[in-house]
């Protein structure tokens, strides 16, 4: 098994009484894809953004790549770029700020988005958006790259295609860690499965042993299961909603 | 340590969004009308570059202020708004750099824009004018352009100092309702309050021959200190014997505002966090 590029040891964060991270510990390995999951408000983005370097832990110890360059590549959830810019000058830019030479225009074709380079970003739908957000996680080449739910609002055949160019991104060697709520499509693409839920990694395997595990037919099932009663404390889901029959 | 190359990229977009945002140039064009116009209004006046800048020196300290927040109140705020600073922190930038290059690439043009429009102003009011001034009888170095000269690269530097501020205020706001009174706000001190509370300290008796000092602490009086003292009162026969400003002061302080802004929107843009 190849040594982790990302770890948290004895990790916690909290904002005020909210606890996201407590006591939790992980380790993820280069050249997998790995898919966060968790109920909305577990604090997916929040591990994420620690993960990536962009906060602190409380207490513990974050371990990243000890490369040189880029380490970690993130890209937020719905990102925007500056309007006005067409997608090559996007990746111009970005490439200007990293030591080695940046091909854009095979950056781009590598996320299928070489026929429109010169596209201004304002004019991109939404999938187009996420995909240029790719294509930028691969400039400098940094060994781990952080997705927060990049197919989110997207049709299905956009999003599969965003799953596929992540999950060769890991092929390629890197860590991919993503969050997402496309449990069916973390079943298919995703080589390992963590679920978030009141401040600990309380699921962690593949899409497969944990459905084996838990003796259930899908993912879903094993996540409604897991997360029955944590932190829905003020959400019934079985209310019936407006337009229910009797 | 600063890396020029970063420093740059990051400017070289700025540049680029201030040159593709037609309200920004509707905003610079009017700007420069507003500008020109004033200078067209004293084409031929006897008073010359002298009168010329006194005319203009009230407009300048009022426009300038509201110039800066145009150019740049979005800059910060719109990059973590749109969730661009996220990306950008992965790319070892520095909090200094990435504010530098957008101090740069947004007070660059704008002290471009503002020599540029003053010098116009200043070509435009001397034409028609008589091949001697007159002027008012109270040049003793003549109405050179030097003079106006002086003014119109204190002006640069005055936007330089309010692009500075404006950049603090986006870099502290967390919303874009926050940026856009913080903006606001750091127009109406710069252009205002800051007066308003020397004025305040002069009627409680206490402040006596301090004053040319207090002046140079606050952007707009620093400004008008230094264009009295540096660009008009060396051309004026008859010394009026009362100091508007402490030019050092009004210089040190105008410096010191820039840096302090800067150092401030370099804080606060983001939490550092250990790698």
């Amino acid at each position: 098994m190849s040594e982790p590029v990302l770890e948290f040891a004895d990790a916690s964060f909290a904002f005020g009484d909210v606890t996201i991270l407590d006591d939790a510990s992980v380790a993820l390995e280069d050249g997998t894809f790995v898919a966060l999951v968790g109920p909305n408000g577990s604090g997916k983005t929040t591990a994420l953004e620690l993960f990536a370097g962009l906060r602190s832990l409380d207490t513990g110890t974050v371990t990243r790549p000890a490369t040189t360059g880029r380490t970690v590549a993130y890209l937020p959830q719905s990102p925007r770029f500056r309007p006005g810019f067409t997608v090559r000058e996007v990746v111009a830019f970005y490439g200007s700020l990293v030591e080695t030479e940046v091909d854009a225009d095979a950056i781009l074709s590598r996320v299928g988005l070489g026929g429109a380079t010169d596209r201004r970003v304002d004019e991109l739908s939404g999938g187009m958006t996420r995909l240029l957000g790719l294509a930028q996680a691969l400039i400098g080449d940094p060994p781990v790259v952080v997705l927060d739910e990049p197919t989110s609002g997207l049709d299905p055949d956009i999003a599969d295609h965003i799953f596929e160019a992540a999950a060769s991104m890991a092929a390629d060697g890197r860590l991919v860690l993503t969050t997402s709520h496309d449990l069916e499509a973390v079943s298919r693409y995703a080589d390992r499965v963590l679920l978030i839920a009141n401040g600990e990694f309380v699921l962690d395997g593949s899409p497969a042993a944990l459905v084996e595990q838990a003796g259930a037919e899908r993912l879903r099932d094993v996540f409604s299961a897991t997360v029955a009663g944590s932190g829905r404390d003020a959400v019934d889901i079985d209310a019936r909603t407006e337009g229910d029959s009797a | 340590m600063i890396r020029p190359r970063l420093v740059a990229a990051v400017a070289g977009r700025e540049v680029r969004t201030l040159l593709r945002n037609r309200a920004l140039l509707a905003v610079a064009a009017a700007f420069a009308a507003v500008v020109i116009g004033l200078g067209g209004a004293s084409m031929g006046s006897p008073g010359g570059y002298v009168s010329l800048t006194y005319d203009l020196l009230l407009p300048v300290e009022l426009l300038v202020p509201v110039l800066a927040f145009a150019i740049a109140f979005q800059s910060i705020r719109g990059d973590d708004e749109r969730g661009t600073l996220s990306i950008l922190r992965t790319y070892s930038v520095s909090r200094l750099e990435y504010v530098l290059g957008v101090f740069v690439g947004r007070a660059l043009p704008a002290f471009v824009l503002v020599v540029a429009v003053l010098g116009a102003a200043g070509v435009v009011a001397g034409l028609g004018a008589p091949a001697t001034s007159s002027f008012l009888a109270t040049h003793s170095a003549g109405d050179t352009p030097l003079i106006y000269g002086r003014f119109v690269l204190f002006a640069g530097w005055y936007v330089l100092a309010t692009v500075a501020f404006v950049l603090a205020a986006s870099a502290l706001a967390r919303t874009d309702r926050e940026a856009l009174a913080a903006g606001v706000g750091v127009v109406v001190i710069v252009a205002f309050v800051a007066d308003l509370a020397l004025v305040a300290l002069l009627t409680t008796g206490f402040v006596g021959d301090l004053i040319g000092v207090l002046v140079g602490l606050a952007p707009a009086s620093a400004f008008r200190g230094l264009v009295l003292e540096l660009a008009i009162r060396p051309a004026i026969a008859a010394d009026p014997g009362v100091a508007t400003g402490h030019p050092l002061v009004s210089a040190l302080g105008l410096a010191g505002w820039t840096v302090a802004a800067l150092a401030t929107a370099a804080v606060a843009v983001w939490r550092p966090v250990e790698r």
